[in-house]
């Protein structure tokens, strides 16, 4: 398809300021493409590193020993055990819609079951 | 009239000769399953159709009615109902295993759980009687704490931030975990052995040295730790 044809009439709709030719002529046709481009949404942050910390300072007093910071490493386990539960909800929320925005991921998921039938046939 | 009937017939038969995903290089699918969705799994342990009528809970008892309805896919053949059969085993057989030979695989790892027992019980003769009780003579529990010593607790990953690729310290998953502490110990005994000692004898001591926490393969994983506390600056660059 070449550059699009508007008809006479859309021109003259710019009633009341100067006319003269469109600003802006697209170089292809204004169709909504079935996908769409994948920006990351938000910079997520690392988690548990303060019991990442921690764990780190109680292994350099007691010489790397496993035993000797139980305790810390059952928090670390504790801590990103409840950030993958986390994680793995706000996933399943984001694919279904519930948090405001839709992801890039998302979209193009349904675009591609319900794409913009471009063709006559 | 004619054209868009012709439009519609190149179309069509361009559809047909190359249809969307017939062969895409890199995605040809080469596991399927013959079972559909509705197949379940196979129950393979004993004891839980051992249990009378009256101790199941409402959710067992509406699992034991689907069984009864709904087709079942057939048991894998590395599993058995037997009390001698161990996942963990199982794994580390297989991660043994070379060019699909499990005899062999299999051969070794029965050994060195039967050198882990005689050294043990030799050490359990040899022992005065307050020692006696502290010595650990069920080779199974020996794995499975030597395995369990060796995994280590924060993994490094490589993560790319300007140009740069940076080692950050992450938390690793079960899976991960045990794959390290089974891939060190088979490496260590491959690579660090004269050639004429035997792979089971080896292996035992490699697990008996880890079942008191020492030995090369401890020592990897507090290697693998001291990196990370070393890296502990770029603990930020995760984004998870």
């Amino acid at each position: 398809l070449a550059a699009p044809v508007y008809p006479a009439w859309l021109g003259r709709l710019a009633a009341g300021r100067q006319r003269r030719a469109p600003a802006v002529r697209p170089a292809r046709p204004l169709v909504l493409a079935n996908q769409v481009a994948n920006r990351r949404l938000r910079l997520g942050e690392a988690t548990c590193t303060t019991e990442m910390s921690l764990l780190m300072a109680c292994w350099k007093q007691n010489e790397f020993s496993d035993a000797a910071c139980a305790k810390e490493i059952q928090t670390f386990y504790d801590c990103v055990a409840k950030t993958d539960v986390e994680h793995k909800e706000r996933l399943k929320q984001e694919s279904l819609g519930h948090m405001g925005n839709l992801s890039p991921k998302t979209v193009n998921k349904l675009l591609r079951r319900f794409p913009n039938i471009t063709d006559d046939f | 009239m004619v054209a868009p009937m012709a439009g519609r017939l190149v179309a069509l038969g361009r559809r047909l000769a190359a249809p969307a995903r017939a062969w895409l290089p890199g995605l040809t699918q080469v596991r399927w399953s013959r079972y559909g969705p509705r197949y379940l799994e196979p129950e393979l342990n004993k004891e839980v159709y051992r249990k009378p009528l009256e101790e199941l809970s409402e959710e067992e008892k509406t699992q034991q009615e689907l069984k009864a309805l709904q087709p079942i896919k057939a048991a894998a053949s590395n599993v058995t109902s037997s009390v001698f059969s161990d996942p963990t085993i199982s794994k580390f057989t297989n991660m043994m295993m070379k060019g699909g030979n499990k005899v062999l695989a299999r051969s070794i790892v029965t050994q060195t759980l039967e050198a882990i027992k005689r050294k043990q019980i030799e050490k359990y003769h040899q022992a005065s009687e307050e020692e006696r009780e502290s010595i650990e003579c069920n080779p199974y529990i020996i794995f499975h704490q030597a395995l369990k010593n060796c995994q280590p607790i924060i993994g490094l990953c490589n993560i790319q931030k300007g140009g740069k690729t940076y080692q950050v310290p992450s938390p690793l998953t079960d899976n991960r975990k045990r794959f390290l502490a089974m891939k060190w110990l088979i490496t260590e005994c491959r690579e660090h052995k004269h050639h004429r000692t035997f792979m089971h004898e080896k292996l035992s001591q490699e697990l008996l040295q880890a079942f008191n926490n020492e030995g090369p393969v401890i020592k990897r994983k507090h290697d693998m730790h001291k990196m990370a506390e070393a890296n502990r600056a770029y603990a930020h660059y995760r984004w998870w």
